[in-house]
């Protein structure tokens, strides 16, 4: 019992801060995701997938109700304009605000598979963060679920929008927020052109423990970001995508900018520079240290791209300027 | 009639029975004695099947049937022989007739299913100690003196020719010592039962027992009645001790005090 | 002067009321956990579901939503936490007679560890996702559980004895590596991470009639030595000496109790994952009410137990629905302030 608990102490606040965190965003929206169109009309309107976990998924026409598992689902639903399609979601889902006034089914606790059924949906979207034995739970009350993959890249990601387009009937929509979400990584590439410098980056996820906090790993959204937005991340050199740092480390490398992903937790620069040990930072001691809502890099959606930019703003404000 | 026949035990390298051997007959008390660590408890012990034994063999003539002790089962064993272990220390929660039942046990099948015969015999136990009037009692609540009849019971229920104690009295005022040993007396005077019981005060012993074994550092050194084997040589030796013996002025018993002359 | 009727024994309402008592509590935990959810069925509707059934009709809307969420959700999850709480209230029972430790529960020596290592390993491997694939953690717990408990019986063993304490020690010690194994895979892994707090924290079972089945066959095993071994386990109370001098095979039958508490144990974690506390609580609420006499104590540890859970999970979902709460959480929430009320009150003091 005892054992389990210092587990679920031990992993709980890093996932939470990976992931499931909740927080008001005061980022700028890309798409209006409010209005929605109807499903573009096509000749043969069954739609058949293989989705991330090799299932073949068969759809007689576009889903009309639509539970959505994840928030990065969520949010790819209502940005590519499904949002009127969406019955349910699970209870991190919290963008955008439309989403709010949703049903939940229960989420990182557990989904309540009666709130599900009870939906009735035509199609249950689940993302990475969903075990597949609530796919298997839920494919065994028959309903047809579409297991959407973790993206690695930023071209995965713009793929997802397109299979979750194709099973909710829009493509033109998805093809066009491809579109202008290209051009964006486009817009904030052209402006990092002349970039001569890279500072050194530490992200942190996570600092119950000042001495040893938490930072993204290679492998995870936060350093693909940081690369794309000229930043050297230093959590690039540890061995897994949630990777604990220690403090000594921390001051011999001696990173150049300091981004609280860990803010929605009440993380300032002013309690950074509090801990005990930091104050030795040059990022500290030169005021490089910037809040940052970490739900723009932590959920597979299009917000990534606003991630990109934000971090292409932070790290190079004179570039934006 | 139990016979124990140049029994040989260790405790790792260190040999706490040294081909030892008596005998006890049935309507006889032997009381062991000897001093602190000579190895009365590990004969007890030993005899019962609890330590294993490193050589040597342990009889029990019953019914002129003959056993070979160490070949038996647990459950065979305990048909001919049933213990009364030093101090009590019985669960408190079970009510007296709970415990005394359990003594049935090698004559009940895996579930412990009793029969109205095995409550009898369980009910004439108690009243042999007089103790039938604590059936509904919680062991935890008796004294002392009461959960050793209690345990003497149980011992009672397993219906056995042999009877072994280990110090039974240790923990009892003198009244209970007294009263007892007389119930232990009886049981093997007019029962004609087997008892061999250690004891640490050689008084009880001289006073309760037709013969007496005096073991020191794992040897019998003496046996025989107690007016043989109560000797101010034999108990000054084991003991490392000047005593001296008198007559009891009333019975025909020796009497053990300390002292020089 | 006798006390006890003629026939020697204690009254027969003695004997018959705390089964009494405890399938009535059951079956009420029953009928909550049937009738209360997320979704809300009218009383009237259940009954006609279950008249329908009866009569075996068709049902139209809504009552068909409601009978397919009766069917396909709630029974099998009834089924399935009934068997879990029934397996580790008797197994807690149990343990807490063989080890005579009050602080014992069914996880004393390594089950749960066990069983989260091999979960834990068998969920970093990417298994397809097939009825193997899914059965792998399952399984994989499965097997970890009794590994443990087979390796913790061995390093224990002494000579031909097993002595408790060594039993206890070489059970926390084993669990403890096997937890840091468990931990340190939980840390250098990524993706499954999730899935593996899900099942360590009990909420990653299927739903359906299949971990039902296949737990089945292992508690019946289990659990039907265990409810027999009564008597056994109520001479072990006078330790090893006195209960071998009575005519008790001790290490055979510790074995035994060992062996089928554990299987119980680590078919009902395998797929309910690692719910804590009921083990350790039921079998002394049972005791504090009905007394210490084993032959009683497992069965009614049995029944108490998954009547417990069951209510347990009732509670974890209806609390902060449509929102589930781990169920262990909830057992040490509700569980712990019951105990301490049934402790402050009960008059059988410190005759655990």
């Amino acid at each position: 019992m005892i054992r389990k608990h210092v587990i679920a102490l031990l992993i709980v606040p890093l996932l939470a801060a990976c992931g499931a965190a909740q927080t008001s965003s005061p980022t700028p929206i890309p798409t209006q995701p409010t209005a929605n169109t109807l499903p573009s009309a096509t000749a043969n309107p069954s739609v058949t997938l293989t989705d991330g976990l090799n299932r073949t998924v068969t759809l007689t026409g576009p889903a009309q109700r639509v539970v959505s598992l994840a928030p990065a689902n969520t949010e790819i639903l209502f940005a590519i304009r499904a949002g009127s399609q969406v019955v349910g979601r699970d209870e991190t889902s919290d963008y955008p605000v439309a989403a709010l006034s949703l049903p939940t089914v229960g989420g990182y606790s557990g989904f309540n598979l009666e709130a599900i059924v009870a939906l009735h949906p035509d199609l249950v979207l689940a993302g990475g963060i969903n075990t597949p034995e609530l796919v298997a739970s839920l494919e065994h009350l028959g309903l047809t679920v579409y297991y959407l993959p973790n993206p690695t890249t930023l071209e995965e990601m713009y793929t997802n929008l397109e299979t979750v387009a194709k099973l909710t009937g829009h493509e033109t929509e998805a093809a066009i927020l491809v579109d202008s979400l290209k051009s964006q990584v486009a817009a904030v590439d052209a402006k990092l052109k002349p970039l001569s410098f890279a500072p050194t980056v530490y992200y942190e996820l996570d600092a119950t423990e000042p001495t040893k906090p938490f930072t993204a790993g290679p492998g995870s959204f936060v350093d693909l970001l940081i690369d794309r937005a000229g930043g050297i991340n230093i959590g690039a050199e540890l061995s897994s995508q949630w990777a604990q740092i220690s403090l000594e480390q921390l001051v011999v490398i001696n990173p150049g900018v300091i981004i609280l992903g860990d803010s929605a937790y009440g993380e300032t620069p002013e309690k950074v520079a509090a801990r005990p040990g930091w104050g030795t930072l040059t990022a500290v001691q030169t005021g490089q240290i910037f809040t940052f809502d970490d739900n723009l890099v932590s959920r597979p959606g299009p917000r990534l791209v606003d991630g990109l930019e934000a971090l292409a703003k932070l790290l190079h404000p004179d570039l934006f300027k | 009639m139990l016979s124990v026949e140049i029994l040989t035990v260790s405790y790792a390298t260190r040999r706490v029975l040294d081909h030892v051997s008596l005998e006890v007959n049935s309507g006889e008390v032997l009381a062991l004695i000897g001093p602190n660590g000579a190895g009365k408890s590990t004969l007890v012990r030993a005899v019962s099947g609890v330590v294993p034994v490193e050589s040597g063999y342990i009889r029990i003539e019953d019914l002129s049937r003959h056993y070979d002790l160490l070949s038996l089962s647990p459950m065979q064993r305990a048909r001919l022989l049933a213990v009364v272990p030093q101090a009590a220390s019985m669960p408190p929660a079970f009510t007296v007739w709970e415990t005394v039942l359990m003594g049935r046990t090698p004559h009940l099948n895996f579930l412990g299913q009793v029969s109205a015969k095995d409550e009898s015999i369980a009910r004439l136990a108690l009243q042999k100690v007089d103790a039938l009037d604590l059936s509904e009692r919680r062991v935890g609540e008796l004294s002392g003196g009461e959960q050793q009849r209690v345990l003497l019971a149980r011992a009672l229920a397993q219906s056995t020719p042999i009877l072994l104690l280990d110090e039974p009295t240790s923990n009892l005022d003198l009244h209970y010592q007294v009263g007892f040993m007389e119930t232990v007396g009886t049981l093997a005077h007019h029962d004609k039962l087997a008892v061999l019981v250690a004891l640490h005060d050689l008084n009880l012993a001289a006073h309760y027992a037709d013969r007496v074994a005096l073991l020191v550092g794992g040897e019998i050194t003496a046996a025989g009645t107690p007016q043989q084997v109560l000797t101010p040589e034999l108990i000054s030796t084991a003991y490392h001790l000047q005593v001296q013996v008198i007559q009891h002025p009333f019975a025909d018993v020796p009497l053990v005090l300390p002292g020089n002359k | 002067m006798m006390q006890q009727g003629q026939d020697g024994s204690r009254p027969a309402t003695m004997k018959i009321h705390p089964y009494l008592y405890t399938l009535l509590f059951l079956v009420l935990a029953v009928i909550l956990s049937i009738a209360i959810g997320s979704v809300y069925i009218p009383p009237l509707d259940l009954g006609r579901i279950l008249i329908g059934w009866l009569d075996r009709a068709t049902f139209s809307e809504p009552l068909k939503t409601f009978a397919f969420i009766l069917t396909g959700i709630r029974l099998p999850r009834t089924a399935l936490v009934l068997l879990t709480g029934a397996a580790l209230g008797c197994s807690g029972a149990a343990y807490q007679g063989l080890f005579r430790n009050p602080l014992a529960d069914p996880y004393l020596i390594g089950v749960a560890s066990g069983a989260g290592l091999g979960a834990v390993l068998a969920m970093s491997i990417n298994w397809p996702y097939s009825f193997w694939g899914l059965l792998a953690a399952p399984v994989a717990a499965f097997i970890g559980a009794l590994l443990t408990v087979f390796l913790v019986y061995t390093l224990a063993r002494v000579g031909k004895t097993v002595p408790t304490t060594n039993l206890i020690l070489a059970g926390v010690a084993f669990g403890s590596f096997a937890t840091a194994i468990t931990t340190f895979l939980m840390l250098r892994s990524t993706g499954e991470l999730h899935r593996a707090i899900a099942w360590l924290n009990g909420g990653a079972s299927q739903a359906g009639w299949e971990p039902v089945l296949a737990m089945l066959p292992f508690l019946a095993m289990g659990l039907g030595i265990l409810v027999l071994s009564g008597h056994a386990l109520n001479l072990m109370q006078f330790g090893d000496d006195q209960a071998q001098q009575m005519g008790l095979p001790v290490t055979r039958a510790r074995t035994l109790i060992l062996l089928a508490a554990s299987l119980a144990t680590a078919a009902a974690v395998s797929f309910s994952g690692i719910i804590g506390f009921i083990g350790l609580i039921v079998p002394h609420v049972i005791r504090l009410w009905f007394g210490a006499d084993y032959r009683r104590l497992l069965p009614l540890s049995l029944i108490g137990g998954a009547g417990a859970l069951l209510l347990a999970d009732v509670i974890a979902r209806s609390m902060i629905a449509p929102q589930e709460l781990p169920v262990g959480i909830v057992t040490a929430l509700v569980g712990a302030p019951f105990f301490l009320w049934v402790l402050r009150r009960a008059k059988n003091q410190g005759y655990w």
